[in-house]
């Protein structure tokens, strides 16, 4: 009873609600007059506003191109009608590219109203953009070359004293003169420096044992660093920034190096794979067109057509982390099972611009991660469950701290497990 | 005896200073990896992957050789099956009508899924399916969004699309595979909003896609 008695009156708030609602609706659709808002919604992934082509035709100039402004709305809201309607220019259009365009029924005339006029009022900004990259590409800079200022240094310092031995011995005889006395004979200088060694026995056997240990010291380390690739920096063919991708735009490293879960190598990208989004993106932040229509010419893509027109060539990527033949090493252990993040061997590779190698890669190096590094993914792996159990069993009477069990407990550092 | 000592520790500081100053200077140069002990195990004769190798002719032209080809034409990887459908519209509405995930829905499949769709598609996407994603901010236009554009998209479209891309997206069939595409499709769904559908009708999976080709067919 209660019930039927509301009933009216919910009907009513309903309709009224709707009455509302719907005047909200059209008070929208009337202030929707935004065309760069519109048009970047629903045109700007195919159209550009030039005469280029992304993956419908340019948009410049279309207005003297087509019919009329009707058969723009006509298109645009059902296109597919338009089409099977036998409109000639209609049919005409439809061929341009394999990919349809969908109908927009949502937008009303006044909406394609402005869109048109955006499209019409539309200037090109100035190419303020073309100079400050080709200022952004700062010149390398050349830093001298330490052994050259050495050089230099022992040079002059060599000057400065045949020039002080040269006046002090004037002076003494001028003073010898004075006071009547014969010019002194004089000495050669690898003479002097012999007496003067003679003379100071203690200092001179300090300074050599001083030069003996920074020999052998630096040697040392000269020696240690053979085959170490630290600090490898190659110049790329193209100036891509691991910074731009990954840190600012926050891409997975997963995206590119898509191997590293799959296969032994994480992969370098191939050129499709930078094509998934520089298709749309054609001028980069730092070097403006000039990188990215390197990535073009690798793909054979014609930025103007919009299409692969061209012949393609591979880029030649200079590998920066690389191992000896006699060591293996898969990612994909590492990266699924292990569940290692890629920063731990190759550094925080997002705030880098040129990618570098920042870790040793030496067997001590491999051989100390895996003494303090346990497996995350084998708790959870039935391939492993037998294993884990085992070794579980076996150190479950040790003190807690050496209960881990860590890489090189089940094997992980046995020589014929990377040397075979 | 006293002159040849002297002389021997004088030629020994000289040889001192000199073999600092060569090492205290190597390693400056980034574009050189350093000393190599090996250099042909570094660089080997048989194809490592991801190197680019020269070689050198008999006639003294150079070849270039990139590790990573493509397969030799009319060979297949093993437990390859190849998919039916063109790289056409009439491939893409025929994949939307028949093509069908074969994989059971399991939660694990669309955890997966989240995190392929997380790391694969929401640089543009963005991480719920609004086309709200860094990357697709940069794009001349974000992506359309899952919730009304795409809202009754089927899954043999997603497939298709995935595989060969389309319009300014490109194809994924090199970083994922199809077992892949269809748990990031899975996901998908569900930011559609249209997973409950999928759960309840799994046993007859052909009924709520063709529903959902009829409604979407007034648009092309």
């Amino acid at each position: 009873m209660d019930t039927i008695c509301k009933q009216p009156k919910k009907q009513i708030l309903a309709k009224f609600s709707l009455l509302i609602f719907s005047f909200f609706l059209s008070i929208n659709c009337v202030s929707a007059q935004d065309g760069e808002k519109i048009f970047k919604q629903n045109c700007a992934v195919c159209h550009s506003l030039g005469s280029n082509t992304i993956v419908g035709p340019g948009l410049q100039g279309v207005i003297s191109r087509v019919p009329s402004e009707e058969w723009m709305f006509k298109w645009i809201q059902n296109n597919e009608a338009l089409i099977k309607s036998g409109d000639a220019y209609a049919v005409k259009v439809s061929t341009f590219s394999p990919a349809a365009m969908p109908s927009f029924t949502t937008l009303a005339d006044a909406d394609i109203k402005a869109v048109i006029k955006y499209v019409k009022e539309y200037k090109e900004p100035a190419p303020v953009a073309a100079t400050a990259a080709s200022g952004a590409t700062a010149p390398v800079e050349k830093g001298a070359n330490p052994l050259a200022i050495l050089i230099g240094v022992l040079a002059f310092l060599i000057l400065l004293v045949a020039i002080l031995r040269a006046v002090r011995y004037s002076l003494k005889n001028i003073q010898n003169a004075n006071s009547g006395l014969p010019n002194d004979a004089k000495i050669g200088f690898w003479k002097e420096f012999k007496n003067s060694v003679n003379a100071h026995k203690r200092t001179t056997a300090l300074v050599i044992l001083f030069l003996l240990g920074g020999c052998l010291s630096s040697g040392w380390y000269a020696l240690k660093g053979i085959g170490v690739y630290e600090g490898y920096q190659p110049t790329q063919p193209i100036a891509f920034s691991h910074k731009i991708h990954a840190g600012d735009n926050a891409i997975d490293c997963q995206y590119c190096h898509s191997g590293a879960e799959k296969s032994k190598t994480a992969g370098i990208p191939s050129v499709n794979v930078c094509m998934n989004c520089h298709k749309g993106i054609s001028k980069g932040p730092i070097t403006g067109k000039t990188e990215i229509a390197k990535i073009y010419e690798a793909a054979g893509w014609d930025p103007d057509k919009g299409a692969y027109t061209k012949p393609q060539k591979p880029i030649q990527w200079i590998k920066v982390h690389n191992l000896p033949d006699f060591v293996f090493f898969s990612h994909q252990q590492h990266v699924k099972v292990g569940q290692q993040d890629c920063a731990t061997c190759h550094g925080d590779v997002k705030t880098m611009t040129t990618a570098v190698q920042v870790m040793p890669l030496t067997m001590v190096w491999c051989i100390n991660c895996h003494r303090a590094t346990e497996v995350p993914g084998m708790q959870s792996n039935p391939y492993y469950e037998k294993l884990h159990k085992n070794l579980t069993e076996k150190f479950k009477n040790q003190p807690f701290d050496q209960r881990k069990i860590t890489v090189d407990r089940m094997g992980g550092i046995e020589c014929s497990k990377c040397h075979y | 005896m006293k002159k040849k000592v002297t002389k021997i520790i004088s030629l020994m500081a000289v040889f001192g200073c000199v073999t600092l100053s060569f090492t205290s200077c190597s390693k400056h140069d980034p574009n050189s990896p350093g000393v190599e002990f090996a250099p042909d195990m570094y660089r080997s004769p048989s194809l490592e992957s991801n190197l680019f190798y020269v070689n050198k002719n008999a006639d003294g032209t150079f070849d270039t050789l990139a590790s990573n080809r493509l397969p030799v034409a009319g060979t297949i990887p093993r437990g390859f099956m190849p998919y039916g459908y063109p790289n056409t519209l009439e491939g893409y509405e025929a994949a939307g009508l028949n093509l069908h995930n074969p994989l059971p829905k399991t939660d694990e499949n669309l955890q997966r899924g989240e995190f392929l769709f997380n790391r694969f598609c929401s640089p543009c996407h963005g991480k719920s399916g609004e086309g709200d994603g860094i990357v697709g901010s940069k794009l001349p236009g974000p992506p359309p969004s899952y919730k009304t554009v795409l809202k009754n998209l089927p899954e043999g479209k997603m497939f298709h699309t995935l595989t060969y891309g389309k319009n300014l997206m490109g194809s994924h069939a090199s970083q994922l595979t199809k077992e892949e595409r269809w748990k990031v499709i899975m996901y998908v769904q569900k930011l559609q909003g249209n997973d409950a559908a999928t759960v309840a009708t799994d046993s007859t999976k052909k009924e709520p896609v063709v529903v959902a080709v009829k409604a979407e067919k007034p648009k092309k």
